[in-house]
């Protein structure tokens, strides 16, 4: 029966491609022509000039840049063409938290072989542990996303509300800012899977164990242990006493709501204020950015949400030159000169650098953005990502994501209570991973 | 004469003139509209005005031009690679289903074989298979085959459209007699001759109306092309508007790409509708053959 | 004679027959194939029967999805064919200006794709972009919002009714157009009002239109995916597997589980095949009145 079925398929497949022959088309073939052309994947908000930069100075090698969607739209793309062996970029830029999630297709060129090292210690050493599997290196470190406080400056001060530096503070300025004004908040609870998980980081939960090169089988996960409850508790407590919005970060609306006083702060990743930047018109200037609010008073402690890097696709035909444009669209540079890539990154697309010649470069700390009221807030960031300890990701990030996400939309629609969602998800990622044959250990 | 615009037949007996249906009719032609008002209005308008004026009204300014020169050269001028594909992908799926159900549903109605009954009733149950859950095996056998993320995967599986066999089965029935067809074989013509000469011609309508069906459908279709297509130069409108409104929501309120969704938006709707305001009587035969049994 | 008709016949039959097989029996039968095996990340590929179905059975993400396609079909399928068959009867009987205008601007939406009405609506529901929410403020509605949890499948709902109900009109307009003029006559002569004919006399004579029209309502419900993944962008509400074709969507091409996939997308196809075929079943015995 089965081996019927498969024939059939087979048999269809062969009838498809006698019609396609005798109508003598044929997918087009490009003519390959020096200088190479290596095709690109990728979302940051500068691409367009970082890409004019690469190919400027660059003759024997030049980027085909698309723009094939942020996160989980690419993802889609990728795996589609992973799927189909076709149709793949050379290059792919890919978020550290969904690295495993891909590298067990095994789709990625091993860089380590053309001269992808981290000998002299050119990347941020947590970034290059999450990019490489035993020996193999699956990535090219880009940008990080240590977390930190952006708030309406202005705001507090005009209504004498203090900046919150405890979580506790946090809930206490929440509860004052609506006596401002009722159809004002703090945040909104966005219910995005990596920000929550930023803010669990920070707090001290390690959730997942994952060792590709150890063992492919063997997994970890405590999802719902203490340290990470307490987290979603919080926010859970704020959601349901209308501390806090619930509309996504996403939306256009929300973005508009920063401009509008309708959003007070948002703690958020080293990258966020590039997204800002694009929705701001009137409050430019009015923003500031403060630590992450601390669990403990005097803490020093922080999270990472997000951050990215370049993969090589298998299925490129130049890896050499490949690793060659992943390394180099950002490259390791002594000095951030003016127009260079590294510049535009930092300043338009407010990147934090994972490269440690720019990370700890006096300029990067010393620059000045237009949207803090031309403050220095670099040193902010660069305290926050110092501080960020090991952290390990599941082979099946999209899934626990998507379940994260789904059970917390229960939580705030009131179907469900808000301590059990991470019992729920624990459970429920716990069978898949068992259901895709890991051995779990919770 | 068409059924969308020409007066009723019965004329003899028409209702006298009431208040509460011209009234329900003027609401329901307002809530038609709005969003095609919309897309208008906000097509001659630059991204601050698209924020800052009222939504169902001309701004300030009219920077219609300004888009449509935007979404002409944007990315290289990826939206008139966009248009093309479209028109490429749905052309040759509305012919090739055309074609294909023509020559079936003439089996059906004139040929008398071993099969014919089950057939027919076989294409009554194919009506009813969901197109997308298709989609995804479908996408599987032509991944083993090489043949995803081409404009094949897209073209192919759309020729396939049971209800054109169904519609041209009823229309040759109705209009094309046996006797016709005896006569050309005593005069000893081919089938095939007989077919491309004599059906073919007298099925004009029909072709035409299935022609439509099929060219809408395939000019509308999201799922197939999001699923088979990884390059966006092998996207068509609504794939490639998709990535761009994407983009713009995750650029920000200030992203250029706004204006040009929009005006891409009306620009990937008007072809259709000058088409169906042209070809409006065609639209009758199908529909009318539809609702037959 | 009759060997020669039979050959042609076939012949006549051959490409259809080829793209059916290709396009229609092939992938179902891959994808029977394919949900009786489980592709693990670890383990690799196995025969494990009905497994996949068994599971989706009592999977709550996919339980959950056909739930809501199914309540969603029961509440906007019956409103739509309403306004449809009212509109229909209504320019049956009025002509004017008016209703010409009505009939060929009702249709309109028919040449709008449907990811261009979803992104239209979502710029009309959007608070930066539409003027609906300021409207519905102004009018009392405080904070309102057509992403909301809850409000959210009817903002759906709207877009599906205005896209659809013109189509559908026509379609029923025309086989009141097909009915003779002798089927009024005696109820003419009895006096009866356009109300009461409408009702006695035309709706059952265009019994077959409206089966056909909702026949078609319920293929498009249950494969909703369109509206819902375009405006994903603006709200929380739609979920991993908020309709059955989104989650098969998301099986596959976000999870990489293509097996378990497989088996969504045909007991789906299953459901919509079951579905369709009571409701003919129902119409038809009822319907013998000739």
């Amino acid at each position: 029966m089965i081996k019927s079925k498969k024939r059939i398929a087979g048999f269809s497949a062969l009838a498809l491609g006698i019609i396609l022959s005798t109508t003598g088309l044929s997918a087009v073939t490009q003519a390959s022509a020096a200088p190479v052309k290596i095709k690109v994947w990728a979302w940051y908000p500068n691409m367009k000039e970082v890409v004019e930069i690469f190919n400027a100075t660059h003759s024997d090698v030049q980027v085909e840049w698309t723009n094939a969607g942020a996160g989980g739209d690419e993802y889609t793309k990728l795996k589609t063409c992973i799927k189909a062996k076709k149709g793949c970029p050379d290059v792919a830029m890919i978020e550290f938290q969904t690295l495993p999630t891909f590298a067990i297709l095994d789709p990625f060129v091993d860089m380590g072989k053309y001269g992808a090292t981290n000998k002299d210690g050119r990347y941020a050493a947590w970034a290059w542990a999450q990019s490489t599997s035993g020996t193999k290196v699956n990535a090219i470190p880009v940008d990080g996303g240590p977390m930190a406080m952006l708030y309406r400056k202005d705001l507090f001060t005009k209504n004498n509300i203090k900046v919150p530096t405890t979580w506790a503070e946090y809930k206490d300025a929440a509860a004052a800012i609506k006596k401002v004004n009722p159809d004002q908040f703090i945040a909104t609870y966005g219910n995005d899977s990596g920000w929550a998980t930023g803010l669990m980081w920070q707090n001290g939960c390690t959730p997942y164990k994952y060792n590709m090169t150890k063992s492919k089988a063997n997994v970890g996960i405590k999802i719902n242990q203490a340290k990470c409850k307490s987290v979603i508790n919080y926010w859970g407590d704020m959601v349901t006493n209308k501390l806090v919005d619930d509309k996504s970060f996403w939306a256009t609306d929300t973005g508009k709501g920063y401009d509008t006083g309708k959003y007070w702060t948002w703690v958020a990743a080293g990258w966020t204020p590039g997204y800002l930047a694009g929705q701001l018109k009137d409050t430019i200037g009015d923003w500031a950015v403060a630590p992450t609010p601390q669990w403990k008073a005097g803490g020093d402690v922080h999270g990472n949400w997000g951050g990215s890097s370049f993969t090589v696709m298998k299925q490129t035909k130049q890896p050499a030159l490949a690793t060659k444009v992943a390394m180099e669209l950002y490259p390791t540079q002594n000095k951030i000169t003016k127009g260079s890539a590294w510049d535009i990154g930092l300043n338009s697309a407010f990147l934090y650098p994972l490269v440690t010649k720019v990370e700890s470069n006096p300029e990067f700390a010393g620059y000045t953005y237009k949207i803090f009221g031309d403050a220095k807030v670099n040193p902010i960031y660069i305290n926050a990502s110092n501080k960020l300890g090991a952290f390990e990701w599941t082979p099946f990030q999209d899934f626990v994501y998507a379940t994260m996400t789904d059970e917390t939309t229960l939580a705030i629609s009131g179907k469900t209570q808000w301590s059990a969602v991470l019992d729920t998800v624990q459970a429920k990622v716990v069978a898949y991973a068992k259901k895709q044959g890991f051995k779990v250990t919770e | 004469m068409s059924v969308l615009t020409r007066s009723p037949k019965k004329s003899g007996y028409l209702a006298p003139r009431s208040t509460t249906a011209n009234l329900a009719m003027i609401l329901a032609i307002g809530y038609f509209i709005v969003p095609i008002i919309w897309v208008v209005v906000n097509s001659t308008k630059d991204n601050l005005q698209l924020f800052s004026t009222f939504s169902l009204w001309f701004g300030t300014e009219w920077h219609l031009m300004d888009n449509l020169r935007g979404l002409m050269t944007q990315d290289g001028g990826l939206y008139l690679t966009w248009f093309r594909n479209t028109i490429v992908y749905s052309l040759a799926s509305a012919v090739g289903a055309t074609l294909i159900s023509s020559m079936a549903g003439y089996s059906l109605a004139r040929f008398h074989f071993k099969g014919r009954s089950v057939l027919e009733a076989g294409i009554l149950a194919m009506v009813m298979v969901p197109a997308t859950a298709l989609v995804m095996p479908t996408y599987l056998m032509l991944s083993k085959i090489n043949l995803v993320n081409t404009p094949w995967s897209v073209i192919l599986p759309s020729m396939l459209s049971p209800f054109g066999v169904f519609l041209i089965r009823v229309f040759v029935q109705e209009s094309i007699p046996d006797e016709i067809l005896q006569a050309a074989r005593i005069d000893r013509a081919g089938e095939f001759r007989i077919y491309w000469q004599i059906v073919l011609p007298m099925l004009r309508p029909a072709l035409v109306t299935v022609f439509l069906f099929s060219l809408v459908s395939s000019w509308n279709n999201y799922f197939l092309p999001l699923v088979m297509l990884s390059e966006n130069k092998y996207y068509p409108l609504t794939v490639g508007l998709t990535s761009w409104f994407a983009q713009a929501s995750q650029e920000g309120g200030n992203s250029i790409l706004f204006n040009l969704v929009i005006a891409g938006s009306l620009i990937a709707v008007v072809p259709l509708i000058i088409s169906f305001i042209f070809l409006q009587k065609y639209w009758q035969g199908g529909i009318n053959a539809g609702s037959v049994k | 004679m009759k060997l020669r008709q039979s050959l042609t016949g076939w012949l006549f039959m051959i490409p259809f027959l080829i793209v059916v097989f290709a396009f229609l029996i092939a992938p179902l039968g891959y994808a029977l194939y394919l949900s009786t095996q489980a592709d693990t990340l670890v383990g690799g590929q196995e025969f494990v029967g009905f497994e996949n179905y068994i599971f989706s059975l009592t999977d709550p993400i996919f339980l959950e999805g056909v739930k809501r396609v199914f309540i969603f079909g029961l509440i906007q399928i019956p409103i739509m064919l309403f306004l449809s068959t009212v509109g229909a009867l209504v320019i049956d009987v009025i002509n004017t200006r008016l209703s010409r205008t009505f009939r060929l601007i009702a249709f309109m939406p028919y040449a709008v794709p449907g990811v261009v009405a979803a992104l239209m609506w979502g710029f009309l529901y959007s608070e930066s972009f539409g003027p609906f929410v300021g409207i519905a403020e102004s009018l009392g509605a405080k904070d309102f919002n057509f992403f909301s949890l809850k409000v959210f499948i009817y903002s759906i709902s709207n877009i599906v009714t205005w896209a659809w109900t013109g189509y559908n009109m026509i379609i029923i307009y025309s086989a009141l157009q097909g009915l003779s003029r002798e089927v009024y006559e005696a109820a003419i002569v009895d006096g009866a009002t356009q109300v009461q004919i409408a009702i006695r006399v035309k709706l059952p004579a265009i019994k077959n239109a409206i089966l056909l029209t909702t026949i078609f309502a319920i293929i498009g419900t249950m494969q909703i995916f369109t509206e819902p993944r375009i405006l994903a962008r603006y709200t929380n509400a739609v979920s991993n597997g908020y309709t059955p074709n989104i989650y098969s969507f998301n099986l596959a091409f976000a999870q990489s589980q293509f097996n378990y996939a497989a088996a969504v997308s045909f007991t789906l196809a299953l459901v919509v095949f079951v579905v369709t075929s009571i409701v003919l079943a129902a119409t038809r015995r009822k319907g013998r009145v000739e």
